[in-house]
C-alpha cells in the first residue's frame, strides 16, 4: 500500500512540477468561469428555474468536449516519460507489480483530473449564498465526473502503456476517447426504438445531466467501473507484455 | 549471492545472451566486461527480472528471478545504464521515493536517505533539484536510489560512464567498499576499471562467456606464452644462437643494416632477460634494448574479442550501412 501511495503521490506532484499542469488549470478554469457566468445570467433572468441552475455547471456541451481533449494530454506522459528517461527500469525492478504500478499511475493522473475541478466547489458555494442550493444533486454531479473521468483516464493509462512517444499516446487516446464518447450520440439519429434505447446507455451526455440532477442509476455506476477496470486490466497485460521487447 | 544457470535470452531476431553461467558470492565484486552489444546489459536485465529469461533459471539470495520474481527484486539495488532519474524532483525527495518503492519501513525512510546522501557524498546538492545536476552528481544520485534499501546484492551497469577521472576514482573507491559485505556484479568496457575494482571477471562476447577468473589468472591463463624483445647494434647473426638457449620455443629476426631486432618466444614463467644479456656480453653484441612484454588484460581482451569484428569484414560483400551496434541488444 505504502509503494502504492509512493507512485501516486509522485505521478501527481510530477504534473505540478511541470509547466503543462499549469497551463490546463487555467485554461479549465477560463472555461468554467466563463460556464459560471452564463449560469449568474440565466439566474438573473425573471423566471429561471433556480433550483436547477448547478446543472448547467457540469452537464454543457464545453465540458464534455474539453474533458475530451484534456484526458488524452493528462495521461499521455504516464508512461512513455519513463521510457524515455529509463525510469521505468528502475519501477519495474522495484518490488512492485505491474499492477500497482498501473494503478497507481492511473491514481495519480484522476487526482490531477479531479484537482482541475476543485476550484469549482468555490462556484457552488458562491450560488449556494444566492439561490437555494440542494447538495444532494451536487454531490451526485461531483460523482458523474469521478466517474467520467476514471474512464476516460483509464483509457489514456492503457493508451499511454502502448507506446514511448507522448504525441502517439495523447492521439491513441483521443481515438479511442471519440467513438466512446460519441457512441450514445448516435441515439439522436436513429430511429429504431431498441436500438435508441441500448445507444442510451452509452449516452454520456445525458449520463452527466442525469448525475447533475441528483439521480444516481446503478447501471450507470456498473458501466463506468467495469469500463475502468476493464482499461486498466488491458494496461497491466500490455504492460507485462512489453517486457518481452523492451 | 547471484547464481545463474545456463541462463538464455532470445530475441526474435536474435539470441543475446546464450547459455550463460556463473555465480556472485558475498563480500565479492565481480566484473562483467565485455565490448558493446556483447550481452552485458540484457543478462543484467534479466536478473533484475525487467526482461524475463527465455530458458535457464537465476537466483537472487536464493529467490528465484521467475518465480519469487518480488522477492527476488527487494534483495538487489540496481543501477541502469542510463542512470534514469526523475529531472523534476529534489534528490532527497527522489531517495525518499526510492526507499519507499523498496519497502523502507516509514519510520526509517529518513534515517535511511539521510545515510545514503552521506555515505555517496551528496550533502551539498540533496535539496536540489535533478535536472540541475552534473553528471557525476546524478550518477551519484541514481547509486544512492540503488543502496537505499541495504540490498544485500548489488547491480551496477556501467557505473563510472561518462564522469571524469576524479569522480570515477571517488565511485571506484564506494563500489570497493560496498563490495566488503554485499554481492556485486557490475559491467563495464573499461579495462583499467575491472583490474582496479574486481575480485573476478567474467569476459562476454556475442552472448557467451569466454573466459572467467581473477584479473591476474585472466593474464596468465590467457596471455600466451612470455616474449622478450631485443635489440642489437647491426646487422649480427643472433638466431641460431638465440634459440639455442634453454626454454626458448621460437625466434623471430627482423633485421636492417644498422639494428638487428630479436622476438623470443619463452616457455611460461620463464624469464630469458638475464640469459640474453650475458649471451650478448660473451659474444661481443652491442644490446641496445631488451624488454619483457607485460601482457595487460586489454591484449587478453582484445585476444578474446577480436574474432568479432574480423568476421564480418572477412565477408565476401562490403559492410553494410547499417552500424551492427545499433542492432545489438546491449
Amino acid at each position: 500500500m505504502r509503494k502504492f501511495l509512493a507512485i501516486v503521490g509522485r505521478e501527481w506532484r510530477a504534473y505540478f512540477l511541470s509547466p503543462l499542469a499549469w497551463v490546463i488549470l487555467a485554461a479549465f478554469l477560463l472555461l468554467n468561469g466563463y460556464v459560471f457566468t452564463i449560469i449568474l445570467a440565466v439566474l438573473n433572468e425573471p423566471g429561471a428555474p433556480k433550483d436547477q441552475a448547478l446543472l448547467y455547471l457540469f452537464a454543457n456541451g464545453f465540458t464534455s468536449w474539453f474533458t475530451l481533449f484534456l484526458v488524452p494530454v493528462i495521461a499521455m506522459r504516464l508512461f512513455p516519460e519513463e521510457r524515455k528517461s529509463g525510469t521505468i527500469e528502475v519501477l519495474l525492478t522495484s518490488p512492485v507489480t505491474e499492477g500497482e504500478v498501473v494503478l497507481g499511475k492511473f491514481v495519480g493522473a484522476l487526482g490531477f483530473f479531479l484537482t482541475l475541478w476543485a476550484p469549482s466547489l468555490v462556484y457552488v458555494w458562491i450560488l449556494r449564498s444566492h439561490a437555494p442550493i440542494d447538495l444532494g444533486p451536487v454531490a451526485a454531479a461531483y460523482l458523474g465526473i469521478v466517474l467520467l473521468g476514471g474512464y476516460f483516464v483509464s483509457v489514456g493509462t492503457f493508451a499511454s502503456t502502448l507506446t514511448k512517444n507522448q504525441i502517439v499516446a495523447a492521439i491513441l487516446t483521443f481515438a479511442l476517447l471519440v467513438p466512446i464518447f460519441s457512441m450514445g450520440l448516435l441515439d439522436y439519429l436513429i430511429r429504431d426504438p431498441k436500438t435508441r434505447e441500448s445507444l442510451n446507455y452509452f449516452n454520456m451526455w445525458v449520463h452527466l445531466e442525469e448525475f447533475a440532477r441528483g439521480l444516481v442509476d446503478t447501471r450507470r455506476l456498473v458501466y463506468y467501473v467495469s469500463a475502468t477496470v476493464f482499461f486498466l486490466f488491458l494496461a497491466t497485460a500490455s504492460l507485462a507484455a512489453k517486457k518481452e521487447t523492451p | 549471492m547471484i547464481e545463474v544457470e545456463n541462463l538464455t535470452k532470445r530475441y526474435p531476431t536474435q539470441v543475446a545472451v546464450e547459455d550463460v553461467s556463473f555465480s556472485v558470492r558475498e563480500g565479492e565484486i565481480v566484473g562483467f566486461l565485455g565490448p558493446n552489444g556483447a550481452g552485458k546489459t540484457t543478462t543484467m536485465r534479466v536478473l533484475t527480472g525487467f526482461l524475463p529469461p527465455t530458458a535457464g533459471a537465476a537466483r537472487i539470495a536464493g529467490h528465484d528471478i521467475v518465480r519469487q520474481s518480488r522477492r527476488a527484486r527487494s534483495r538487489l539495488g540496481y543501477l541502469p545504464e542510463t542512470a534514469a532519474l526523475y529531472p523534476e524532483l529534489r534528490v532527497r525527495e527522489y531517495l525518499a521515493y526510492r526507499a519507499r518503492l523498496e519497502e523502507v519501513p516509514a519510520g526509517q525512510v529518513r534515517a535511511r536517505v539521510e545515510e545514503v546522501v552521506d555515505s555517496c557524498l551528496l550533502a551539498e546538492v540533496a535539496d536540489r533539484k535533478i535536472e540541475n545536476l552534473s553528471k557525476g552528481y546524478r550518477q551519484r544520485t541514481a547509486l544512492a536510489g540503488a543502496l537505499v534499501h541495504r540490498p544485500p546484492v548489488l547491480i551496477l551497469d556501467e557505473p563510472t560512464v561518462g564522469l571524469d577521472p576524479t569522480q570515477i576514482i571517488k565511485i571506484r573507491e564506494m563500489i570497493r567498499t560496498l563490495g566488503r559485505e554485499r554481492a556485486v556484479l557490475l559491467s563495464t568496457h573499461i579495462l583499467p576499471e575491472v583490474d582496479a575494482v574486481c575480485d573476478r571477471v567474467l569476459i562476454i562476447d556475442r552472448g557467451r562467456i569466454v573466459a572467467e577468473g581473477t584479473p591476474g589468472e585472466l593474464r596468465a591463463r590467457l596471455a600466451g606464452k612470455p616474449v622478450v624483445r631485443a635489440a642489437f647494434k647491426g646487422a649480427v647473426a643472433v638466431s641460431e644462437e638465440l634459440a639455442r638457449l634453454p626454454g626458448v620455443v621460437s625466434v623471430e629476426i627482423a633485421e636492417d643494416a644498422s639494428e638487428t631486432r630479436a622476438r623470443l618466444e619463452c616457455e611460461a614463467d620463464a624469464d630469458l632477460r638475464e640469459e640474453v644479456f650475458h649471451m650478448a656480453v660473451s659474444k661481443g653484441w652491442v644490446l641496445r634494448e631488451l624488454t619483457l612484454d607485460v601482457v595487460s588484460l586489454e591484449d587478453v581482451f582484445v585476444r578474446l574479442t577480436r574474432h568479432d569484428k574480423a568476421v564480418p569484414e572477412a565477408g565476401p560483400e562490403p559492410p553494410a550501412p547499417a552500424a551492427p551496434e545499433e542492432t545489438a541488444a546491449s
